[in-house]
């Protein structure tokens, strides 16, 4: 496996961003992780000189337990093809960053999406108001606590015909004749409630 | 009049196009194939689907309900139920094929469903698309699954730092071990269905894994009195049902129920955590004879329902089998001195030393209480039937275990042979190996055939015990003083049954052996020995392969009298027993409390 460019992309980085870390994943796929005040100058930085001109994909991932939002961007250089995915994390509960519109006019849109999505507040993006979701007044509904099962109970009906689903655990009991305490029941619950 | 000849050429100008490839598709329509990875309809394998409900208890819609359907029956590793699809739901986010612990659910290529029924939306996974497993596209990935598939390593002593001593080999889990092993049960109960007692295994592990150990020693507790000796020594069929164990290694039942039993470390934190409803002494008395693990589970819980009950055992500690069986590597006796201790806290009365037949007659226990449980287990050993076998030096297996366990003094020098290839042969073997000797198993069947558990064959093997599998022995030898000195064998093949049963072992003329030994230990088996009890009333106790003859709730065929451990079921372990104690007290109490009525 030739990395050569690979590397050598990957040498330009640190020597310019010393806090990046960057690793190179396989043959073209190269992945930065940074502080996010240093993402816009580093974006800038990708796309005017290290030939990264287009922005494919921009995206947010929940981590819960850490209480912190992750921004992607997935970047290509038809130059050297070669993906450049760049993360940073944000605070989860003032989630805020800045538009990245500046460099490509289609951040807008993702950070639309991201916005009714995440609840990410891109500050510059003055277009961030209702975009697939209509009426929505709950929490944004890809945030891991927003509880879909719940969510789709309450705002769907069940079809008619559904009536005979059974319950695995009671079944099983049922059958073997096992009787399951009431202080026990609870536990019985494969969905965690909390 | 001019002619218009850009008008007349300019039509002629689309031929250029004709050399061209084509934008349009080609007539006759070829079908393209659809992706590789697409995620269209639902294919469930219907036989290799056990019916754990992960896919529905998973589905962000609610999408899918588990269903009986036809020529599926609840059975030891089945729940008998299979997922249907609310298509109108789903949004084939594929969850459900990736959490499948059997890999049976898949998404195929089809997205082309026409019905002239528009509320026509259940689909039934395998029952609507029978020919779907040949179009299979999404299927969870083995190595991107979202389950576990990997145990959480047990830690152990060192096979040879073992044999030094009689620690306990099995070091536990901790606390952050614990809760990662629980956290890889998908809450299914499966494994309920083929556990003796049907412990709530899925609630104990839940709670673990939400850190809430008490609430999991409690839920253990409801019933099975001996969760901790289980816990330790179980033989487990629960995690050969394992969801898990479809794909992966099962979950450790047996190592997290010894996890939550060991939190509470004497008989009165067990009595503060479990705290069970006891209700007032009701007047009847129910005597017990054998304190191994079937009397003790019918003796706690027949005390929490108010019985007076007392139990009569001929040894000078708890514990039956569990205690002079197994060795103390594997159950150490503070174990079960805190367990029997917890349930004397709850009104179980023992009387030690006291044989019946002996030092008691069974008339007077038949006069002293109402209804009496046999729980006598096998302690007539079977003999080898060779020459030999009398002498000094050769031991039964049982024999030399309880004399082990009771810190009595045997000579078996260092050179030992173990007959058998049970568990008794196995943890003879181990426990040998631990007074010093060399010890070589020999077997008549093949390894595979042996009737222990692999984990103790292995670990024998770790500790140095030398397996010979097919080999009969044919004589013992002995010295002037009529003492062991070697065991002669013959090598065996095997010979298929042409009847389908398990292929049997045939001596090879001539290939006879020789090996010197010290001691001679036997371990082909246990018959029980009901000579305490009165002809008049043997009599009247049907009786089947040595074994007592009982009903569904351990009932014998003389009312007042019940059967339950060894001596009742044909599985010979610890938590069968713990079962039949369990069921026993549900027999004597319909016995007894109707009779008031």
């Amino acid at each position: 496996m030739n990395l050569e460019k690979e590397n050598k992309f990957a040498k330009q980085i640190n020597e310019t961003f010393h806090s990046a870390v960057v690793k190179v994943q396989r043959e073209r796929r190269i992945i930065v992780e940074l502080r996010s005040d240093l993402i816009p100058p580093f974006l800038s930085f990708a796309k005017e000189y290290l030939s990264f001109i287009h922005m494919a994909h921009y995206s947010c991932v929940d981590w819960l337990e850490e209480n912190k939002f992750e921004l992607v961007f997935m970047l290509w250089s038809y130059e050297e093809d070669v993906m450049l995915i760049v993360k940073t994390k944000i605070d989860r509960e003032k989630p805020e960053f800045v538009t990245i519109k500046h460099l490509w006019p289609q951040a807008e849109t993702y950070e639309r999406e991201i916005h009714e999505m995440y609840g990410v507040d891109f500050k510059g993006n003055d277009r961030l108001g209702e975009f697939i979701l209509e009426d929505w007044d709950d929490l944004p509904p890809m945030r891991r606590d927003f509880d879909t099962v719940k969510y789709a109970g309450e705002h769907y009906f069940t079809r008619p015909g559904r009536e005979d689903a059974q319950d695995v655990r009671e079944t099983i009991a049922r059958h073997s004749g096992e009787e399951i305490p009431d202080f026990a029941k609870k536990y019985s619950i494969r969905r965690d409630e909390e | 009049m001019a002619v218009d000849l850009k008008g007349i050429l300019s039509p002629f100008s689309a031929l250029k196009q004709g050399v061209k490839p084509p934008h349009t598709v080609r007539f006759p329509r070829e079908k393209k194939e659809t992706a590789e990875r697409y995620r269209g309809l639902h294919f469930n394998d219907l036989e290799e689907c056990i019916g754990c409900g992960s896919c529905a208890t998973i589905c962000q819609n609610e999408a899918i309900d588990m269903i009986k359907i036809e020529g599926f029956e609840t059975k030891d590793g089945d729940s008998g139920l299979r997922p249907r699809v609310d298509n109108g739901r789903c949004c084939w986010c594929a969850l459900c094929v990736d959490v499948c612990p059997t890999g049976s659910l898949s998404l195929t290529k089809d997205y082309i469903y026409v019905t002239d029924d528009p509320n026509a939306f259940l689909w039934t996974p395998g029952v609507d698309n029978p020919d779907g497993k040949e179009k299979i596209s999404f299927t969870s990935e083995e190595g991107k699954p979202l389950l576990d598939y990997q145990r959480i390593p047990m830690r152990e002593l060192e096979g040879m730092e073992r044999v030094k001593s009689f620690a306990e080999v099995v070091l536990g889990y901790d606390e952050e071990e614990a809760r990662k092993e629980a956290a890889r049960c998908v809450g299914c109960g499966i494994c309920t269905e083929v556990c003796p007692v049907h412990m709530h295994i899925p609630e104990y592990i839940f709670a673990i894994g939400r850190g809430e150990d008490e609430a999991a020693i409690k839920i253990i507790y409801d019933n099975n009195p001996l969760g901790e000796t289980c816990g330790k020594v179980c033989t487990r069929r629960c995690e050969t049902v394992c969801a898990i164990s479809k794909r992966g290694e099962p979950v450790a039942i047996r190592w997290l129920k010894r996890y939550a039993t060991e939190r509470a470390n004497n008989a009165d934190l067990i009595e503060e955590i479990v705290n069970p409803e006891i209700l007032p002494p009701n007047g009847h008395s129910v005597g017990i004879i054998g304190a191994g693990p079937s009397g003790l589970t019918a003796a706690y819980y027949l005390s929490l329902r108010g019985f007076d009950v007392t139990i009569y055992e001929a040894k000078d500690k708890p514990g039956g089998m569990i205690m002079y069986g197994i060795p103390k590597y594997r159950l150490p006796l503070e174990s079960i001195e805190k367990q029997v201790g917890y349930m004397q806290k709850m009104g179980v009365k023992i009387k030690y030393n006291t044989a019946v037949g002996k030092d008691i007659t069974f008339n007077e226990i038949k006069e002293k209480h109402e209804a009496v449980l046999i729980g006598i287990g096998f302690e007539k050993p079977y003999e080898l039937g060779i020459n030999g076998e009398d002498a000094e030096g050769s031991i039964q297996a049982i024999n030399f275990l309880r004399m082990v366990n009771s810190e009595r003094p045997v000579d078996i020098g260092d050179k030992v042979v173990v007959v058998g290839g049970g568990n008794v042969a196995i943890d003879a073997a181990r426990v040998s190996r631990r007074l010093g000797a060399e010890v070589t198993i020999l077997y008549r069947r093949r390894v595979e055939d042996m009737p222990a558990d692999w984990e103790e064959i292995e670990g024998a093997e770790d500790e140095g015990v030398v397996i010979h599998p097919q080999a009969i022995p044919l004589e013992i030898l002995t010295d002037e003083n009529n003492h062991v000195k070697a065991i002669k064998y013959a090598n065996a093949e095997m010979i298929p049954d042409p009847n389908g049963g398990r292929p049997r072992p045939k001596i090879i003329e001539g290939d006879e052996h020789i090996i010197e030994v010290t001691a001679v230990i036997a371990a082909i088996g246990q018959g029980a020995d009901y000579s305490f009890i009165p002809e008049d009333i043997m009599e009247k106790i049907e009786t089947k392969r040595g074994r007592i003859v009982v009903n569904e709730k351990q009932q014998t065929s003389v009312p007042w009298i019940f059967a339950s451990g060894d001596i009742a079921n044909f599985r010979a372990d610890a938590i069968s027993a713990i079962a039949d104690g369990y069921r026993a007290v549900k027999g004597i109490e319909e016995l007894l409390l109707k009779k008031e009525k």
